[in-house]
């Protein structure tokens, strides 16, 4: 026991390494965000002293983020929107509701769900070129949905599952049809559930570079990372007002972070659970 | 889940009071049978349409030709064509090369949520911390590290300070491969870790204090009692790994090194953009397409039938 006891407080001394590497680089990117470009170029490590908050204030305007930021917010949100809508809507139906062909379906899901988006990218991005959906929102968000749905949808049918069948009987009994069942139980039910994959989702929406790069390729489309992307050939030499850029794109995901800590490590480990 | 026509799930309820109670109980029977597939109709649709049809699709247009041959047939042209790229051959030879740093990508989460779960001091924190950096985009995470790894970037400095020799992190060849799937182990980790720990709160503490007070050192305890108990979540954590580092490098490939120097950072995900956007060959990006779906699938079944072996053996 004792011997265990001396191994743990060795091994705090690797893992106080790994977190302070696993922080640090954003920490510098913070610093570097809002110091000048002579500081930064005289010494990159020292704290700043200005504080200068113009440089995200360059990156904003001057830089175009203010209008990738807007893009993404349009994106993200219509496409969680659907996502839980849908989502929530085909769990409940594979997991509450028998019809014939069920089994069938649930097991296409699955199947979607590994199929990674570079295998289907290249017919997918002609389907929407043929449709006209190519370098539109729709189009961006459908993919989105697309993407997402099938694990939205596995996540959501895990969680239904878990509601007892009785209370869907008593809703039944009670007057209620499948829809008026959805609405009154699986949806104030499933909050928690929708509340996790939505974060998720929103995560994954707003994180990704390769479907909003092949969907969206005129300018003025950009999504936010993309546009960050972009950022750095115009801000190669100041690289202060770069970094301002990456720090406004990388803050949303953080306090997102901060507050739903919980709900995101259920959703990620709701799915290895069931295995 | 039974398969045909299964009975509706309500015992149906006598009419109201103000209908016929015939009619209403039949179109209620109707709308009863129809309604899981309203329901279920637009998650199906999307998916069926924008993610079964284009696998097909996709499969289908592997063996057609780009450009003067666009559309006609071409047998296994773009396969061949694909074999004899160079490029495509480094990045097979980098999917080997992500196979063989896999179990490091895997011991380095499970090492730290077995410290984690034994309480090791500051438990908590790190369990924040250390899922910082999965939650950020691969654009944010490669726009810092391109800043910190440059040839005259602060890494560089701190190693000169110290009196090493800097390191060119991207534009050596030999190095920017290790370089970017580090960069990747650091940014995924978490999630794994996270994956971990919630298969450790299943582990059965009983057999984890007898190991103890008989006096197992940890190595003995981590592999004879933690490994076998966590053996479904190892197996997830390998697979989910595996297809993390095969689809999800596109971002910081994109930001780091655009496949550079010298093609040595090509991947299969890396090398399907590049056809199907800057060089305008679809059909060949198809062919690649299809090829890194089957690499997945062998290598996905590879690992689960390893692993079930060895699990077995003990």
């Amino acid at each position: 026991m004792r011997e265990l006891r001396v191994t743990k407080w060795v091994a705090a001394v690797p893992m106080m390494a790994i977190a302070l590497a696993t922080i640090y680089p954003l920490i510098f990117t913070l610093n570097v965000a809002l110091k000048t470009r002579h500081e930064y170029i005289l010494d990159r490590f020292s704290l700043t002293e200005s504080l200068r908050w113009d440089n995200l204030g360059a990156a904003w305007t001057s830089g175009g983020i203010s209008r990738y930021f807007i893009n993404s917010l349009i994106v993200v949100g219509f496409a969680v929107a659907l996502l839980l809508l849908f989502g929530s809507m085909a769990g409940f139906a594979l997991s509450h509701l028998r019809f014939r062909g069920s089994r069938t379906l649930f097991l296409a899901c699955l199947a979607a769900l590994f199929i990674p988006f570079q295998v289907i990218m290249v017919p997918l991005a002609r389907t929407m070129a043929d449709t006209g959906l190519m370098d539109t929102y729709p189009g961006l968000i459908l993919a989105y949905v697309a993407q997402f749905l099938p694990f939205t949808i596995y996540l959501m049918a895990s969680y239904y599952n878990g509601i007892p069948a009785e209370i869907v009987d008593a809703a039944r009994i009670d007057g209620n049809g499948p829809f008026g069942v959805y609405r009154r139980i699986m949806v104030p039910l499933g909050a928690p559930a929708l509340l996790s994959v939505g974060i998720l989702d929103a995560l994954f929406c707003w994180n990704d570079v390769l479907i909003a790069l092949l969907m969206m390729p005129s300018a003025q489309h950009r999504t936010l990372m993309i546009g960050v992307t972009s950022l750095r050939g115009q801000y190669s030499s100041d690289i202060p007002t770069f970094s301002a850029g990456v720090l406004i794109a990388a803050v949303p995901v953080l306090a997102v972070y901060l507050f739903f800590q919980r709900q995101i490590a259920e959703a990620v480990t709701a799915g290895s659970m069931k295995g | 889940m039974p398969i045909g026509d299964a009975p509706p799930l309500v015992r149906p309820i006598v009419g109201r009071a103000n209908r016929p109670a015939i009619t209403s109980h039949r179109g209620r029977a109707r709308w009863e049978r129809l309604a899981p597939y309203l329901l279920i109709a637009p998650a199906v649709l999307v998916i069926v349409l924008f993610r079964l049809w284009p696998l097909l699709l996709g499969v289908n247009f592997s063996f057609t030709g780009d450009g003067d041959r666009n559309g006609t047939p071409v047998g296994l042209d773009n396969y061949t064509d694909l074999w004899n790229d160079p490029v495509f051959r480094i990045a097979l030879r980098n999917v080997g090369l992500l196979v063989l740093l896999l179990p490091v990508a895997v011991a380095i989460p499970g090492l730290l949520a077995t410290f984690i779960f034994l309480r090791v001091p500051g438990n908590r924190l790190y369990r924040t911390v250390y899922f910082f950096p999965a939650v950020l985009s691969p654009v944010i995470i490669g726009s810092i590290f391109n800043l910190l790894l440059a040839y005259d970037g602060p890494l560089n400095e701190l190693l000169q300070t110290a009196g090493l020799g800097s390191v060119d992190w991207l534009g050596d060849p030999k190095v920017a491969i290790f370089t970017v799937v580090g960069v990747h182990i650091w940014a995924t980790f978490g999630m794994a870790l996270v994956v971990f720990l919630a298969g450790f709160a299943t582990l059965d503490t009983t057999l984890l204090d007898a190991a103890r007070s008989d006096g197992a050192s940890l190595p003995q305890v981590i592999w004879h009692v933690i490994v076998p108990g966590l053996s479904r979540t190892i197996q997830f954590v390998f697979v989910t790994t595996m297809i993390g580092m095969l689809t999800s490098m596109f971002g910081l490939l994109y930001v780091m090194t655009s496949g550079g120097p010298g093609g040595s950072t090509y991947l299969p995900e890396y090398y399907i953009w590049i056809q199907q956007g800057q060089m305008n060959r679809p059909a060949l990006a198809s062919a690649a397409s299809t090829v890194l779906f089957l690499v997945m699938l062998v290598v996905g079944l590879a690992q689960i039938g390893l692993l079930r072996k060895a699990g077995r053996e003990d």
